[in-house]
């Protein structure tokens, strides 16, 4: 009951910090004459003056602001996210945003199952065998990749794998973009449409672009996620608990992986959940080295342009995900732990 | 009762003396730590010297200017510019050797680099220090009053949270134009919140122990007790994060200007200097490879030093 | 000198035991060649202060030594062979299958997020004979009483018919209700389901008590087992130690700080001081006659309800400073006795009568 009330209220801060964002957003997009004006997405050079007015008459972006925040709130809610700039061939926004949306989702989830499968390896051999070689070796590569440049790290990787590779006549992976081979249209992710026609061609080539920028992206958080997992199994293996788990005479591998892993991946997990819902929302940079067609990238160029529109867009869905994504990792962490209740 | 506290305070010295002294032992011992504190400090020799050792004058080619400039960056890139490894044919420089090869305008790669190590650590470390300071005094602040004031301060926190990625850092520099400040001011709102968090943390705990009772019984003020106790004891965790934190604003400020937040497409500065690779990553990879590696480097010299700062701090903060 | 009559009934030796630890103030000479010996069947309390030593004692024999500990010199044999030469491995199957250890704060020894069921169970995974054994019985008699397994029969028992997995939980499962009624908790199905902090205190030092003997040790560490329990807990817990006492075979090790807690469950007593063991005698020799000036004056601090005193004696002077410990007789500084020859050479322990050693130039 206790938990119920628990989500209850985060639900309501959720919509509070929407709120709060959007205002926010609305405000730095179209509230502020130093910047870019709010209509430059959505006028070319061509235009006349006259028709520039009319696009700025016909977006409303006369009206004084609150008047403006008013109107966008309600069509907002009606499901009218409004149209984009001409960057975008002024399609609707949401229909920008979802046809991209999806290309994001696959390299999270690739970039994330990198993160956690080899982060947890580095963090637990660090630990294990703590101060000693394997510890300085995964620190030095744990910290380089939080260290790296993402922007240059994908350079890199494309550099090697595929010009080099293909200079010295080694197969190579495929630099940028995600497969153009024809893909069915069913659920609107790559991946999973390939897999349910059973169209192997598309799925393994789909693939083979996808680890380039998935690795990229995950080179520099696995660090991360290796130095937390290391300090708190380093915490639960001083615990009273594992000497006792030793007494009984267990093999030291049982000991590990059952008594102190569990204790010591709790925290490891709240990080995952959050370092995923970041990554849906913010790999821009990889995504714009390899021109991979995420949401990242149109969002980059709809900053450039000053797209109002689909600024705020990506802004509340994202806001909304990583609020949504905290929640969850909370109720996991409860979950875990038996000694929490709400 | 004078002489006693004089006799009190100097013990106090002696203890925290030793507590450096042991320390600083630790650190010695380390060596991946040692490696990341010297090679920080070169650059920040470097930093500081910069200027003296390549011309400032280098970084702008004949005919440009230092205003900010237009919407799309143009590259000045063309047949004639483009160099090879060793020498080649400079802008306006007369035909030296060149170690790293030339950029975009033809300028000496590696005197770029120079200059623009100064300008990427001071501005990280401005960024870092407001970020910091700004986050802990209002997380102190939020912590200790409570009430209506922590409750609204969480609830900022929290919207700035929520936002994700860069897109906030981005949107405002985008709107509000390409200058240096507007860029600082940029990285520094989205890199405030965790400090709000951790010190409120750390001040929501503290509150609670005997000695702040005891302090409110001789009558010392509020602020008194926040800053010259509770905050004194409570520093460790912040100087390590801020540390640490340097190496991620440094890679911040430089992703947003490779991405083309630049005030000039000619500002001598790791990011920006990378991003004149971009276009052309394969014929010229070095002009894009040599700047992303200083970057690396300086970003895990700084972040080594934060590691290892943390690592030999962490034990001794739980007393 | 070993007295000859006990020789055969030793199971376990502790031989001039040096042990280090390197720290950052220096090295901390924790053991400085403390000398024990265990006879079968009874059980030794080991008492002295906090820092004495005991605790690090206990610790070498089991082989679960910190990192920075350094064995310097000295021998431990159990049933003839020098364990401290023992490589992991062998230690890790010794604590299997001989050395169980009972700790001193069940809240912190438990495993906070695995129930009682999963934490006993696993003890029992290590244990083919006794599995064998309770199989066998399971099906003759269908039913399993803990009690006939308690001790360990010499004898192998062979199964042709290997068992099925249901059946191997069923028996696991009456082996973990089983012990658990036989140290006193009730309601043992509910209790295998529950997480340590489900428990009270006393239940969950008998949860440990349990976990210890279903190994079937030939040696029990009882290490402070009582200090984290309120005295009614304490009560309990001793009693049903005595209980254990006469049914088991092993011999158990009672470390403890608290003299009333040695009194009462020991049959002998070891009193430590700096790093030695300075006296050793029988439970009631000890109290009637304490030969070594520590124990004299350790007595002399404890309230006596039938001899009251005006005013109990403390011991003058402070716990030794291990890293730079004084020379000789670690207690010389505060002994009033004090000869010349105490601060050059240690004194080691002799029998001055049967069953009674003493480590002092007095005697």
């Amino acid at each position: 009951m206790k938990l119920y009330e628990y989500m209850i209220r985060r639900l309501i801060l959720l919509v509070f910090v929407l709120f709060a964002v959007s205002v926010v957003v609305f405000y730095l997009v179209r509230g502020f004459p130093t910047g870019i004006a709010p209509w430059a997405a959505y006028i070319h050079s061509r235009m006349t003056s006259e028709q520039i007015e009319a696009v700025i008459k016909a977006h409303g972006f006369d009206r004084p602001i609150w008047e403006q925040y008013f109107y966008w709130l309600r069509d907002t809610f009606s499901g009218d996210w409004g149209l984009t700039g001409t960057w975008a061939q002024g399609r609707p926004a949401n229909e920008v945003f979802f046809n991209h949306f999806p290309y994001t989702v696959e390299l999270s989830v690739v970039a994330t199952i990198w993160t956690v499968t080899i982060g947890l390896l580095l963090g637990i051999v660090s630990a294990v065998r703590n101060n000693r070689l394997p510890d300085h070796i995964s620190r030095v590569i744990a910290l380089a990749g939080y260290s790296t440049p993402s922007y240059w790290f994908g350079f890199v990787l494309q550099l090697v794998f595929f010009y080099y590779f293909s200079l010295w006549n080694l197969p190579h992976l495929p630099s940028s973009m995600a497969s153009d081979l024809a893909r069915p249209n069913i659920t609107g992710m790559p991946i999973l449409d390939g897999l349910l026609t059973w169209n192997l061609a598309y799925v393994s080539d789909e693939f083979l672009h996808l680890i380039l920028p998935s690795f990229s992206l995950a080179f520099i958080s696995l660090g991360f996620l290796a130095r937390i997992v290391r300090a708190s199994m380093l915490e639960v293996l001083r615990q009273d608990y594992v000497t006792m788990a030793r007494s009984k005479g267990l093999k030291e591998r049982v000991v590990i992986y059952r008594h102190a892993l569990k204790n010591a991946l709790i925290p490891a997990v709240t990080l995952t959940g959050i370092f995923f819902a970041s990554l849906l929302g913010g790999a821009m940079i990889t995504e714009y080295v390899f021109s991979w067609p995420g949401v990242g990238q149109q969002a980059l160029r709809a900053i450039f342009q000053g797209d109002s529109n689909f600024i705020l867009v990506y802004s509340l869905v994202f806001a909304a995900i990583t609020v949504v994504a905290n929640l969850v990792v909370d109720i996991i962490y409860a979950f875990l732990d038996p000694r929490i209740k709400y | 009762m004078l002489g006693q506290s004089v006799d009190v305070r100097k013990g106090e010295w002696e203890a925290r003396l030793a507590d450096i002294k042991y320390m600083l032992h630790l650190f010695r011992k380390n060596p991946l730590v040692m490696t990341g504190t010297s090679t920080s400090l070169f650059f920040i020799i470097l930093a500081l010297l910069a200027n003296i050792i390549v011309d400032p004058n280098l970084a702008y080619p004949e005919g440009y200017s230092n205003s900010m400039y237009p919407f799309e960056r143009k590259y000045m890139w063309s047949a004639d510019h483009i160099v090879n490894w060793g020498s080649g044919i400079a802008l306006y420089q007369g035909s030296e050797s060149f170690y790293l090869g030339t950029d975009g305008w033809g300028r000496d790669l590696l005197k770029m680099m120079v200059l623009a190590i100064p300008t990427d650590l001071y501005n990280a470390t401005i960024i870092t220090i407001v970020a910091a300071v700004f986050g802990t005094l209002l997380g102190a602040v939020a912590g200790y009053v409570g009430g209506i004031f922590d409750e609204a301060v969480l609830r900022i926190t929290d919207v700035f949270f929520a936002f994700p990625g860069l897109v906030l850092a981005l949107v405002f520099a985008a709107m509000f134009g390409r200058t240096i400040e507007t860029l600082r001011l940029a990285i520094i709102l989205v890199w405030w919140p965790p400090y709000v968090r951790l010190m409120r943390g750390q001040v929501l705990s503290e509150k609670e122990k005997p000695y702040v009772e005891a302090l409110k019984a001789l009558g010392a003020g509020h602020s008194r007790i926040l800053l010259r106790h509770i905050m004194l004891n409570t520093i460790y965790p912040i100087l390590v994060q801020a540390t640490m934190d340097f190496g991620g604003v440094i890679l911040t400020f430089s992703a947003l200007m490779f991405l083309g937040f630049s005030p000039s497409p000619a500002l001598p500065e790791l990011g920006n200097l990378a991003a004149d690779g971009y276009g052309h990553l394969f014929d010229a990879p070095w002009v894009m490879l040599f700047p992303g590696l200083t970057m690396l480097i300086i970003s895990l010299a700084f972040n080594l030093l934060g590691d290892g700062l943390r690592d030999i701090l962490d034990p001794r903060l739980r007393r | 000198m070993i007295d000859r009559e006990n020789e055969e009934k030793t199971i376990l030796e502790i031989r001039n035991l040096k042990v280090n630890f390197h720290t950052y103030r220096g090295e901390v000479k924790a053991l400085n060649g403390v000398d024990l010996r265990l006879y079968s069947r009874e059980v030794l309390a080991l008492v002295g202060e906090s820092g004495c030593g005991k605790s690090v004692t206990a610790q070498t024999l089991i082989g679960l030594l910190p990192e920075n500990a350094h064995i310097i010199e000295g021998e431990i044999i159990l049933k003839g062979e020098d364990i401290l030469k023992k490589t992991k491995e062998e230690m890790r199957i010794l604590r299997a299958e001989e050395l169980a250890t009972v700790f001193q704060d069940p809240m912190t020894f438990l495993n906070p997020v695995l129930t009682i069921g999963t934490q006993l169970r696993e003890v029992f995974t290590l244990q083919k004979g006794l599995f064998v054994e309770a199989l066998a019985i399971a099906r003759t008699k269908g039913n399993l009483d803990f009690t006939e397994l308690l001790n360990k029969q010499n004898s192998v028992f062979q199964t042709e018919i290997k068992p099925s997995r249901r059946e191997t939980r069923k028996v696991v499962n009456s082996l973990c209700v089983g012990i658990l009624r036989l140290v006193k908790l009730p309601d043992p199905e509910r209790i295998l389901k529950q997480y340590p902090f489900e428990l009270s205190g006393g239940m969950r030092q008998r949860a440990m008590i349990a976990m210890a003997l279903a190994r079937r040790p030939s040696i029990f560490v009882a290490d402070e087992i009582t200090t984290a329990l309120d005295v009614t807990i304490q009560a309990q817990i001793l009693r049903l130690l005595k209980e254990l006492r006469d049914k088991i075979d092993a011999s158990t090790l009672m470390i403890t700080h608290d003299l009333s807690v040695a009194a009462e469950v020991g049959n002998r007593i070891a009193v430590m001081y700096g790093g030695n063991v300075v006296e050793v005698a029988s439970a009631r020799t000890l109290f009637a006659e304490p030969l070594h000036p520590y124990t004299q004056m350790l007595l002399r601090a404890i309230p006596n309800i039938a001899n009251p005193v005006e005013r109990l004696e403390s011991i003058p002077g402070t716990v030794p400073d291990m890293i730079n410990p004084p020379p000789g007789c670690r207690f010389h500084p505060r002994c009033k006795y004090a000869m010349e020859k105490c601060a050059e050479e240690r004194p080691k322990l002799k029998e001055v009568e049967r069953g009674h050693e003493v480590a002092c130039y007095l005697h």
